[in-house]
């Protein structure tokens, strides 16, 4: 065991190879994004995947881990801030970089262990779920919203969960429904900058990186792979969700078709 | 190129209960694994399992020399979901001993002779042969009819904990 893992012994005796041996995507470089990458260089894990395109500004000072007041000057990408990050902590990380959305690097995804989606839109979470699922990577999703109620003070909120391949899906757990989305698509172009905090990312972050570690090297065994933790900012409190208890042992009905696995186009016939 | 093979745990668990499952006469059950695949980079194959299909009871055939014998209603009943559902077939079965096995020669024979055939209803899809262990698996893969098998290079198996286990070499 290398010298900087002694103080996480108790995740296992193999537990530096094992992080060592894991390609992790994290798919949006931001306020959540950067805490992970943060973390997971600290763990020891070996190959990156990070994708987002794109660049620091300074209204993400406040809460964008690693970004500086030079980056903003420099108009850096938030990639580049993210691998300049690990690479401070583990000079011998891979760390491949998309400065692109995520379909345009799909290929990068394929091979992934895990990839974490900290994206905003419940769109591009629905799309990014599905990519994963393609391809039989568990997706570790967090959410965050602060939300204006109506005498006028803010609540604010978040979840983390676990979509895990054959099991229950960001759909099962209410996570992601249909009139979301639909809602989400009408308001298009008039959102805005939606707010954001640093503690809060920094919270679902942590989660995040917590069910990961329980999935690569679990250091107890209650192995869990139907998880949604929802996060009260206000109280402040984490719960399990309350989808969690009905769906243990469910099979996930969205996503069953053969067609929903692999490369669309594979095994069709070549053309003449 | 490497190829990398994964599969739910969900799934994988099944299988194994079923493949226990006793048979009036045959020593041991097999079935069928479907699965579909994806490219990497132009080089390297994912090989997504996707379902799982037993043997019918009424389709092994009785015959001492073999721990199960099936006959050519259920290869025809597993080629036509590689044909309807555009799938590669992966035939299966257990071995009931810890560790990552390897075939008998009586799999590789026998494999041999009827892998060829699932490219007949799907022939730009690969093929294969897998054989479980209590706690681990082994697969050899052929990319066309025509070809040798090689050996899976990796599993993944995707669930709480995750797992990846090394091929045969």
């Amino acid at each position: 065991m290398k010298a900087r893992s002694v103080r996480q012994s108790f995740l296992g005796d193999n537990s530096d190879d094992a992080f060592q041996h894991l390609t992790i995507a994290i798919v949006g470089l931001g306020g959540g994004g950067s805490h992970i990458a943060q973390q997971l260089a600290h763990l020891g894990v070996g190959q990156f995947v990070l994708v987002d395109p794109e660049r620091i500004e300074e209204s993400n000072l406040n809460r964008l881990v690693g970004g500086t007041f030079a980056d903003v000057r420099e108009k850096e990408w938030k990639v580049e801030i993210a691998a300049r990050l690990i690479r401070g902590v583990d000079p011998d990380a891979s760390v491949a970089v998309a400065r692109d959305r995520w379909q345009q690097s799909a290929d990068l995804l394929k091979t992934c262990d895990i990839v974490f989606g900290c994206i905003d839109s419940f769109a591009g979470r629905d799309e990014l779920e599905k990519a994963a699922r393609r391809y039989l990577t568990p997706y570790i999703d967090i959410g965050m919203d602060v939300h204006e109620e109506k005498d006028g003070t803010y609540s604010v909120s978040g979840q983390v969960a676990l979509s895990m391949p054959g099991e229950a899906c960001l759909h099962c757990m209410n996570v992601l429904r249909p009139e979301l989305i639909a809602q989400e698509a009408a308001q298009y172009g008039a959102a805005g900058g939606r707010p954001q905090v640093v503690w809060p990312n920094g919270v679902l972050a942590s989660l995040a990186v917590g069910i990961m570690v329980q999935l690569v090297s679990p250091w107890h065994n209650h192995h869990n792979s139907v998880i949604l933790l929802e996060y009260d900012g206000n109280t402040p409190e984490v719960r399990v969700g309350s989808a969690v208890s009905f769906l243990r042992g469910k099979t996930c009905q969205h996503f069953v078709d053969a067609a929903d696995l692999g490369d669309p186009w594979h095994g069709q016939a070549p053309p003449p | 190129m490497k190829t990398i093979f994964r599969i739910t745990r969900s799934l994988l668990e099944g299988i194994r209960k079923d493949l226990r499952r006793r048979h009036v006469h045959a020593y041991e059950r097999v079935g069928f694994v479907t699965c579909r695949f994806g490219l990497v980079r132009w080089a390297d194959l994912l090989c997504l399992a996707h379902g799982y299909f037993p043997v019918a009871d009424e389709d092994y055939i009785e015959d001492r020399m073999f721990g199960a014998l099936i006959g050519s209603a259920a290869f025809r009943k597993a080629m036509q979901l590689a044909y309807t559902q555009n799938v590669g077939l992966f035939h299966i079965h257990l071995h009931g001993h810890p560790g990552v096995p390897t075939p008998s020669g009586i799999d590789i024979r026998e494999t041999a002779k009827f892998v060829p055939d699932f490219f007949h209803v799907r022939p730009n899809l690969p093929h294969g042969a897998i054989v479980l262990s209590s706690d681990s698996l082994s697969a050899r893969i052929w990319l066309s009819a025509a070809a040798k098998p090689k050996p899976i290079d990796q599993f993944s198996i995707i669930g709480a904990p995750l797992m990846t286990i090394a091929g045969l070499r």
